[in-house]
């Protein structure tokens, strides 16, 4: 794996990063929501932040926003001290557990954020039609937003952060309540956000949809990053095959053992080969061949980000129990 | 202006929710049955005699200034319970966090729900406290020696309760928040009462202890003066006699440094709930 593990080096010169943290920290007396953050993120990027429960993303996401103060370490957003109230102006922003006045339709809902967000007034009939018709909620845009749905309120959200035309958004969990219909959409509206050079910082658990939309990922676990790089680095070249066969054996094994890892899986109906090439999985066929093996199925798979997310996190796990 | 269309919006929740629409019909109902109360009592004076003209009197000025009370503490409740959840509801509920990462201050939220409650508040006072005064005055022929100056007394207390509920609403959930404004309304409004008859038995400690709760939570002495401007002359001596140990009657007005205080008060209370809500983790 070549993907830059623990900590990425400092901001790089030329534009400030969209995000650049160093050693952020936050303390709730002893016990730590974030432990030492350190990550850049280079403007223009569909960045994918993830980790499991508790690991710190939501928290780091509030303290990019100023809405929880930092214990130790420092930050800046678009080059500016995280809290900066002018930067705020070019940031979006949805929540993972979010609410809007649901005595308001959603056309006041974002109305009334142009005005927080200083959206000048010949701007704000656009920005709102704008917004409504990208998350597909035109058509209700006068409904109360106490009759919506979860995933029709997860589509206001998306609208409220499009308001003000950021140049960062931040997203927690942005497709947690949409059906498959709904996910593709906001996978487009993320894909034309980048096509616009808009930043966007997806917090996410769905693995396979950080994997459709983002360019590079960090992955933090107990508040630290412990592997942050393009997408592709992070998953590596692993390669691995699924041969099915009627019954393994030992000379069956030892016969794959020069194409990769051999290991015996499904009470020995099946041998999985890590490390595998894939162009040299005919020539694995052909040893098992001539050694005897009946062969029912081979099946080549790449690791997935979600195979290596948890291999990480158990190194992690290893490592931080090492260090106890 | 972020501060404008956070008051307007407050202004504009307590309408959709049907806050206005509730207390204004409840007022209307308390306001025709003391209509009705007022109208029995003027027939039988004037008809049978009964009370006298001079006891009619009195017994208007002593009505009037129980419900003006009751006004008050409606206000005031609907001060505590307005305010206690305005930050704290909007923390727990989900709505801060989509709104504070704006490019706002803290303090345009705080004042802006500040404004547009105190707003409310005054409207409430002026609205449904003149119509009573409006509709004793048509019944009977009573009015009272400075209505608008009780009328001012009611809502500066409603809006002292306000501020206090508002700020303790940057820390405190919104029932416990609502509870410990009422309660600390309570005390102070016991501690006028309360000193008075602590000098009457010259208990100095006493008397010290409600001087102490009626400058740190003003509202009982806001309500003095509402009390005093109600009450024609002939009953603030009467409340004299009792050397103003009583709940309802006062026999002196609050000082003019005390109104001063009060009015300190609440900017001081205001800028603690702004430095509070500006260091909260949200």
């Amino acid at each position: 794996m070549t993907a830059t593990v623990a900590r990425e080096g400092s901001a790089s010169a030329g534009p400030s990063p969209a995000i650049h943290t160093v050693d952020l920290a936050k303390h709730y007396g002893d016990v730590a929501a974030l432990s030492a953050l350190s990550m850049s993120v280079p403007r223009g990027e569909v960045f994918g932040f993830l980790g499991p429960n508790g690991a710190g993303k939501t928290t780091a996401v509030k303290l990019l926003l100023g809405l929880t103060f930092p214990t130790g370490g420092e930050a800046f957003v678009l080059g500016a001290p995280i809290g900066d109230r002018e930067t705020r102006r070019k940031i979006g922003y949805l929540p993972e557990l979010f609410r809007y006045q649901d005595w308001l339709s959603a056309s006041e809902v974002l109305a009334f954020h142009c005005v927080l967000a200083g959206v000048a007034k010949s701007a704000r009939t656009k920005q709102i039609h704008n917004a409504l018709e990208t998350v597909g909620l035109a058509k209700r845009a006068s409904d109360r937003v106490g009759s919506y749905s979860k995933g029709m309120q997860q589509r206001l959200g998306l609208a409220v952060a499009l308001i003000g035309e950021p140049e960062l958004i931040l997203l927690d969990e942005p497709t947690s309540a949409l059906d498959p219909v709904g996910r593709r959409e906001v996978r487009d509206v993320l894909h034309s956000l980048k096509q616009r050079g808009v930043t966007v910082f997806l917090n996410s658990h769905l693995l396979t949809e950080v994997e459709q939309v983002c360019d590079r990922v960090a992955i933090v676990d107990r508040g630290r990053v412990i592997a942050i790089g393009p997408l592709a680095e992070i998953t590596g070249d692993g390669w691995s095959v699924r041969i099915r066969l009627v019954r393994s054996s030992p000379e069956l094994l030892e016969a794959l053992r020069p194409f990769g890892q051999p290991a015996e899986e499904e009470d020995g109906t099946a041998i999985v080969i890590r490390g595998a090439s894939p162009d040299r999985v005919p020539d694995a066929i052909a040893a098992l061949v001539r050694a005897g093996a009946r062969i029912t199925a081979v099946e080549p798979n790449r690791r997935s980000l979600e195979d290596q997310f948890i291999r990480l996190l158990h190194g992690s796990a290893d490592a931080a129990a090492r260090d106890r | 202006m972020p501060l404008l269309a956070i008051a307007s919006l407050t202004l504009r929740e307590a309408a959709r929710r049907r806050v206005i629409l509730a207390v204004a019909l409840l007022s209307l109902i308390v306001i025709g049955l003391s209509a009705w109360g007022f109208e029995r009592l003027h027939t039988m004076s004037v008809v049978q005699g009964r009370p006298s003209p001079s006891e009619a009197a009195a017994t208007y000025a002593l009505l009037t200034v129980m419900l003006a009370q009751m006004f008050s503490f409606v206000l005031a409740v609907g001060a505590a319970f307005l305010a206690a959840p305005s930050i704290a509801g909007e923390v727990e509920s989900g709505v801060a966090l989509v709104v504070l990462p704006r490019p706002i201050r803290r303090s345009d939220v705080l004042l802006g729900k500040w404004l547009g409650l105190s707003v409310l508040l005054a409207l409430y006072a002026l609205g449904a406290g003149g119509l009573e005064l409006m509709v004793v005055k048509l019944i009977t022929g009573y009015a009272p020696p400075h209505p608008f100056i009780a009328l001012g007394f009611i809502a500066f207390q409603g809006i002292a309760l306000l501020t206090l509920a508002l700020a303790l609403s940057t820390r405190l959930a919104s029932i416990t928040g609502g509870i410990v404004a009422l309660v600390m309304y309570g005390v102070s409004w016991l501690a006028q009462p309360g000193a008075t008859a602590a000098a009457i038995f010259h208990n100095e400690g006493l008397q010290h202890a409600c001087t102490v709760i009626t400058l740190l939570v003003p509202t009982g002495g806001l309500w003095r003066g509402a009390a005093f401007a109600l009450e024609p002359v002939l009953i603030a001596a009467m409340s004299g006699t009792t050397q103003g140990a009583n709940p309802i009657t006062v026999s002196n007005p609050p000082t003019t440094p005390f109104l001063f205080w009060a009015a300190g008060w609440i900017v001081v209370v205001l800028l603690l709930g702004i430095r509070s809500f500006n260091k909260r983790d949200i």
